[in-house]
């Protein structure tokens, strides 16, 4: 066995183990490294969402990164809406946000026509067990909205 | 400093059987690539510049890709690599192909506004195997990939601790968890909603998925161990798939690489008399 591709070797895996315990220790991403945050934050027992309503006929529709927004799913999609949301310029970047998703809507030929309207709303909701997804109680608050 | 080199050339470099580096690699490569042929990232291309969050090297990148002819060819490139590499045709160019497509492929969704964690092992694992030639009988690609891989969960348990500290393993904060999900993706069951409703089930999950993802640390050094945390570990992922509904399929090329193809493959074609 030559020493030389060992040594390589030995580079390669101390490198690799260095990238990973560097991320794991200070929490820092260098994908496809990272420190896998997923979940590890405290939760209350009220969440703040922000969530997409299509406008069709006058009536507001709840849609859903995964189904109506493709590529985007709805983890995705609310993470970068929130982000945008918290970005300088926040404002200008969310109406373009919202146009693309129109479009991206709109593009799918869904079945019950376009959209006229994107609204997109700060969800507060109280999850109580045994109630799926958004039956628990909510309150709404308008936060961007393209269209008429 | 002697004693420190020999442990780690035994720990990476113990040669294996050619036999089973070469089963390693059919696996990995083939279980890629059935977990990912029904990727297709051409979407990304219709998406506003305004979501562009560029990560690691795609920070190089001046914007997003806007062609979804490229993007095409190259998903059906890397496709190929992939199988190629599995069946070991021009092994060297297949290999590298297939870890810088697939950096790139699979990063690109992460760039706009989350890193999903489930696509970066796979990434890592075509890294190593790329920068691994054939003919090398050490052991140190495989050891090292099933490292990283338990590493993942022993990073999610103390990001867990280092993050929120003690009060994660509480049964308030399991049950939010559980309930705050169903809000963002659509799990097949309602168990998570069912099993929220005990603060004893919500609060031994707690401490149980903390103990589970530390213990890959030491699964690292002791066969005993291992035995009982890889079991768990993807118990706990099959839970979180029927719970949260979020499906951690790609990391089952992490779990193959434990076991022993070489005596499947022996059960299955005997040797010559």
């Amino acid at each position: 066995m030559a020493m030389l591709p060992r040594r390589f070797a030995s580079l390669a895996v101390a490198g690799f183990l260095a990238v990973t315990c560097f991320d794991m220790v200070t929490g820092l991403e260098h994908w496809p490294f990272g420190s896998y945050p997923m979940y590890s934050g405290l939760y209350g027992e009220q969440l703040d969402l922000p969530r997409l309503y299509g406008v069709r006929d006058g009536a507001e529709l709840a849609l859903r990164g995964d189904s109506d927004f493709a590529p985007f799913d709805e983890a995705r999609l609310i993470m970068a809406l929130e982000r945008l949301q918290r970005a300088r310029g926040g404002e200008q970047k969310l109406d373009e946000a919202l146009r693309n998703l129109m479009g991206l809507y709109n593009r799918r030929n869904a079945p019950g026509g376009p959209i006229r309207a994107l609204r997109l709303y700060n969800v507060h909701v109280t999850p109580r067990p045994g109630l799926q997804g958004l039956g628990a109680r909510q309150e709404r608050t308008l936060i961007a909205q393209v269209g008429p | 400093m002697n004693l420190m080199v020999r442990s780690w050339n035994r720990y990476w470099f113990t040669p294996e059987s050619a036999e089973r580096l070469a089963l390693v690699r059919v696996v990995s490569y083939g279980l890629l690539l059935a977990i990912y042929l029904p990727l297709d990232d051409r979407g990304w291309t219709q998406v506003s510049a305004v979501f562009w969050m560029p990560i690691s090297a795609f920070h190089m990148l001046p914007g997003p890709p806007r062609n979804a002819a490229l993007i095409g060819s190259l998903q059906v490139l890397w496709k190929a690599s992939l199988l190629t590499s599995a069946f070991g045709f021009f092994s060297r160019a297949s290999m590298a192909t297939a870890a810088a497509l697939g950096f790139f492929l699979l990063g690109l969704p992460n760039c706009f506004g989350k890193i999903h964690h489930l696509d970066g092992f796979p990434v890592l694992l075509l890294m190593i195997l790329a920068l691994s030639p054939c003919a090398d009988r050490r052991g140190w690609p495989v050891r090292l990939s099933q490292t990283l891989f338990l590493l993942i969960f022993f990073a999610a348990g103390y990001a867990k601790l280092r993050n929120s500290g003690l009060a994660w393993m509480t049964a308030g904060n399991m049950r939010s968890i559980w309930l705050g999900e169903l809000f963002t993706h659509t799990p097949p069951t309602q168990l998570g909603s069912l099993l929220a409703q005990s603060t004893w089930a919500s609060q031994l999950a707690a401490a149980g998925v903390i103990i589970i993802e530390l213990s890959a640390l030491p699964a690292l050094f002791f066969r005993r161990v291992r035995v009982v945390t890889l079991p768990a570990l993807l118990g706990l992922q099959i839970l979180i798939a029927l719970m949260l509904g979020v499906y951690f399929t790609p990391h089952l090329v992490g779990y193959a690489l434990f076991l022993p193809w070489e005596r499947y493959y022996k059960k299955l074609v005997p040797a010559p008399r």
